[in-house]
């Protein structure tokens, strides 16, 4: 069993589980050649890994239905699933796993619990994470190993579930999940807020602490991002200020109820203009904002994780160096795409010295999430340190004692 | 194939060593701990440490040598030094709620409480999150909340008493998990002091912290990987309002069919619980609720929400009720008569002392589908075994509580209890299931580890102790099962529990 030519890069198919780790433990006993787990390609160059040279484990014939009990509300697939495939399956039941997808054509439900992740929804759905009720991953050295199992509540033995969720191919390859499904709601809608100043926007967002509405999602953009992501949705949306953009889903009288509703909070905040969308429209707009967050030619995308109350600070400093910024804004979480206009290292240095200084070195994080490949060397991915950076090492240790899987990923993502 | 049996790791955990009272170790030991906490936080007599010989598992028991009460983490942390630097094995403790043996000090040593530690360090309701010491109940966090609008979501039934520590070592869940989650879904980060005795942060209150998901694999280590000393916890939006109802089914089979059905129309209630004849019989006996004497089952359903949409999904909630033969359906219309409802659910565990002398609650899950066929073979389990067995559990999750009446003082029926809780917990897993969904392996299921994971999983869990905890000192002998090998102390079931049930 060898693996396969395919481009510059060779690639091993496995079409089973044991296959893939009797390949890996193959490799663990001979020539530790690095190992590259891969599912839809989608972000391969995402975090900017260096060049890879090694095999590609590629999950794509690990692609089938191993159990879905419907009325369980559970499903457990192998990782190679694409995620349109697994939501026209679900969806045909009135079920879906609520959480944002981009590329979800391409991209498998493996990658996206290695990379945990998620999008405008997470504000009130959570991650993936809250969803993986058992899993089975082949560790560096060939060890098929599972946790969890098929039902929705179940404490017997260690999560290691969450251990691998986000871990992006660094401790093992997922090989198969089960997940916790939800039903579909009846519809959706959006109302779309134009705001003068990032201070109005955050006195509108502390008002979400105790808004008498539920929303799903609460989406910031600047004017930059806004008319983006009004142009990719088709819509013509104002977009020459700040927007809040903010998201029902329910029973169409609850839905309907909510967005009215939201409007007459936030009259005081003297909005510009509002404007609702419903339906059809709305579900475009949604998938436009789920998106953009990571789609990107700019020459640098980054990700800042804050405290929402402390977001608008970064944001305000963002528009102001002329970045398109979108925000899941009640989660802190911003995605900022640099102008064309950053065109060398040097500015782009400037520019995320100038962002990092309205950051709280304690509670925030800013990464790269993408860039020029020829500045990946030279740009820190992350602020600092996360906590627990050091136990985090022993994992990778003792799950992949020689280092042969996806071994630069992780260990790039921290300026030590 | 990868060769499982070659996946062990070669632990050889050490010998820790065996405290004796009055020895010169140990009035050294004595004397250094006192130095940290002072001489009110600190408990070696014999008499006085018989309260902490074991927690709500009463089988088991092992008297720990020290009980320990520190106020801060600094104090844990030079706490678990002195234990390293004596060799002697420690734990944490709560509220001492649990129900498998989580407390149970096996070969004696150093207990942790942190009870003492219960303050609320930040509430942030703009962030959404609270930071609080790990003594402090559950129930007085929302209480603490009352009136902002946000609640902390997961309730055990045991939330008047049990720790946010507590539930953190054991992922509790409760009445409210099928819709909002159980513990780990509301864990944002927390801090611990290793079995070094190093101190670590894991997690954050930001949304998502780059790099692995520790904190996410801290929660359910059942105390094996170190103290929790302070846990950052998402906070909850209050629901505007609730519906909350009870539903009188002939038989079980129509009650499980309505909730099935429930949930494939899109209808998440927030908590579904069921009692079955046995136990309404009890109940109405004691308490005079007013439910039928013959009924099969009785549902108790609670929506919530907001107010608008409430009514719409009780309506078909009731035509889904209807549908399949519900005999009569009570609602509450007032927060006091929401209550009453609630009551008969939760006294339900009173009334039980009426029927016996002693009873043993399960904690097995399967697949919510199954519930029918799990229900029906403990009643023949019941009728095999000769032994009354009544139910009520959280039916929305699959998750069964049948609790096992016997009499204590008969070895020969104490023995069925354990016959037929074995029986019951394989079944479950035939079914697709779990052998526990709420309370924990700890030392009362560590036997059916090797049933529902095999030597590579195992070996998998193993190392992942290890990085936390690789000598074992600390809460030894828990969650896994002991290599073959191992000399340490075991544990083997004797005798049913007489625990508190839910
Ligand atoms: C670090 C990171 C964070 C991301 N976060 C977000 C986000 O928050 N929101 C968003 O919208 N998009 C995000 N994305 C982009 C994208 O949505 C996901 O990467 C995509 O869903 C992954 O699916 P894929 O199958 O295309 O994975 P690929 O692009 O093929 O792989 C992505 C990463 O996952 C690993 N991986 C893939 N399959 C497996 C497997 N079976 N077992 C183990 N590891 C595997 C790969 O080694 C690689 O490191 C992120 C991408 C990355 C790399
Ligand atoms: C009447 C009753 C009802 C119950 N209902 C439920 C229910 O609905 N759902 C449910 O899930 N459980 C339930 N339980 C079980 C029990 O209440 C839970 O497991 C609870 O989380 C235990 O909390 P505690 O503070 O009492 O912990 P303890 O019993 O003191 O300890 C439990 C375990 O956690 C460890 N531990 C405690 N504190 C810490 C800490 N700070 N750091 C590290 N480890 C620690 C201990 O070492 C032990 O292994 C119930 C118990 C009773 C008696």
């Amino acid at each position: 069993m060898s693996p396969l030519q395919s481009g510059s890069q060779e690639e091993f198919v496995p079409a089973s589980q044991t296959e893939l780790s009797r390949f890996i433990a193959e490799n663990a006993a001979g020539n530790h050649r690095q190992l590259f787990p891969v599912g839809g390609r989608t972000s391969l160059a995402v975090c900017c890994p260096t060049s890879q040279t090694g095999i590609q484990l590629c999950t794509s014939q690990l692609n089938r239905v191993v159990d879905y009990p419907v009325r369980d509300l559970t499903i457990t697939v192998e990782a190679g699933m694409r995620i349109d495939e697994l939501n026209k399956m679900i969806s045909a039941e009135g079920q879906r796993l609520p959480i944002d997808i981009p590329q979800s054509n391409r991209a498998t439900i493996g990658g996206v619990i290695a990379t945990n992740t998620s999008g405008p929804k997470r504000f009130s759905y959570g991650t993936i994470r809250d969803y993986v009720i058992g899993i089975s991953a082949i560790d560096g050295q060939g060890n098929l190993f599972k946790s969890g199992g098929r039902v929705v509540k179940n404490v017997a033995g260690y999560d290691l579930g969450k251990m691998l969720v986000g871990s992006l191919g660094t401790l093992a390859v997922i090989s198969q999940v089960s997940l916790n499904l939800r039903p579909k709601p009846q519809t959706i809608s959006m109302v779309w807020f134009q705001f003068d100043s990032c201070q109005t926007v955050d006195q509108a967002l502390e008002a979400i602490v105790t808004s008498g509405t539920r929303p799903i999602a609460v989406e910031y953009c600047n004017a930059k991002a806004a008319s983006q992501i009004a142009a990719e949705a088709r819509l013509e949306l104002p977009a020459d200020q700040h927007i809040l953009c903010i998201c029902y889903e329910g029973p169409e009288n609850e839905v309907h109820w909510q967005a009215n509703h939201i409007v007459s909070e936030w009259n005081q905040y003297s909005p510009l203009s509002v404007q609702t969308v419903v339906t059809e429209e709305a579900t475009r707009l949604y998938n436009a904002f789920t998106e953009y967050q990571t789609s990107s030619d700019d020459p640098v995308t980054l990700k800042a994780i804050l405290l929402p109350s402390q977001m608008m600070k970064f944001i305000e400093m963002a528009t102001r160096l002329n970045i398109a910024v979108q925000a899941h804004a009640a989660d802190g979480i911003v995605f900022g795409h640099l102008p064309d206009s950053a065109s060398s290292l040097d500015d782009v240095q400037q520019i995320l010295n100038q962002l990092k200084k309205t950051i709280d070195p304690k509670t925030g994080y800013l990464n790269i999430y993408q860039c020029e490949s020829e500045w990946s060397h030279s740009l820190p991915l992350f602020c600092s340190p996360p906590a627990g950076w050091n136990l985090m090492q022993q994992f990778k240790n003792a799950l992949d004692p020689e280092h042969v899987l996806n071994s630069q990923r992780f260990n790039e993502l921290v300026e030590i | 194939m990868v060769d499982d049996t070659s996946q062990t790791i070669n632990l050889s955990a050490p010998v820790l060593e065996k405290l004796e009272a009055g020895s010169r170790p140990f009035s050294i030991l004595i004397q250094k701990l006192t130095g940290i906490v002072g001489k009110t936080d600190i408990l070696y007599n014999a008499d006085e440490l018989l309260v902490y010989e074991c927690d709500g598992y009463i089988v088991d028991k092992s008297v720990p040598d020290i009980v320990i009460f520190p106020t801060s983490t600094a104090q844990v942390s030079e706490i678990v030094k002195l234990c390293n630097e004596f060799n002697v094995p420690f734990l944490a403790r709560g509220a001492g709620t649990s129900l498998s043996g989580g407390c149970l000090p096996i070969g004696g040593g150093v207990m942790i409480v942190l009870t003492r530690m219960k303050q609320i360090l930040e509430l942030n309701l703009r962030d959404r999150y609270a930071i609080v010491e790990p003594g402090m109940v559950n129930l007085h966090l929302t209480n603490a909340l009352k009136g902002t609008g946000y609640h902390y979501a997961p309730d055990p039934s045991s939330q008047g008493a049990c720790t946010i520590g507590g539930n953190i070592a054991t992922n509790s869940g409760g009445p409210h998990t099928l819709k909002y989650g159980v513990t780990t879904n509301h864990v944002l980060g927390l801090e611990a002091v290793l079995p070094d005795g190093s101190v670590i942060e894991l997690g954050g209150p930001t949304a998502e912290v780059p790099g692995y998901d520790l904190h996410g694999v801290y929660v359910g280590n059942e105390g094996t990987f170190g103290i929790c000393t302070k846990a950052i916890v998402r906070l909850t939006r209050d629901p505007e309002a609730h519906r909350t109802m009870l539903a009188v089914f002939q038989t079980i089979g129509d009650a499980t069919r309505a909730i099935s059905e429930m949930i494939a129309e899109g209808i998440i209630p927030s908590a579904l619980e069921m009692m079955d004849h046995g136990i309404i019989q009890a109940v109405e006996e004691a308490f005079h609720f007013g439910f039928p004497l013959d009924a099969g089952a009785v549902l108790l359903i609670e929506v919530d929400g907001l107010e608008v949409a409430l009514d719409a999904e009780v309506s078909k909630i009731l035509e889904i009720c209807n549908k399949n033969n519900v005999r009569e359906i009570q609602r509450a219309d007032t927060p006091e008569e929401r209550m009453l409802i609630w009551k008969s659910r939760k006294q339900a565990f009173g009334a039980i002392g009426r029927l016996s002398p002693s009873y043993c609650t399960q904690d097995g899950v399967v697949p919510r589908t199954r519930l029918p066929e799990i229900l029906e073979f403990i009643e023949q389990t019941s009728k095999k075994y000769g032994l009354r067995i009544v139910n009520v559990f959280h039916a929305g999750d699959g998750n069964v509580h049948p609790i096992l009446l016997f009499d204590e003082r008969d070895q020969g029926q104490i023995q069925l209890v354990l016959e037929a809780s074995e029986e019951i917990l394989e079944k479950c897993l035939e079914l697709g299931g779990s052998v526990t969904g709420e309370h924990g392996i700890g030392v009362e299921k560590i036997n059916f580890m090797s049933r529902i994971f095999n030597e590579t999983d195992l070996a998998m869990m193993e190392r992942v102790r290890n990085i936390f905890n690789p000598r074992q000192i600390c809460s030894r002998d828990k969650v896994l099962p002991p290599h073959a090998s191992d000399n340490s102390p075991k544990v083997s079931q004797t005798h049913p529990a007489r625990r508190a049930p839910h």
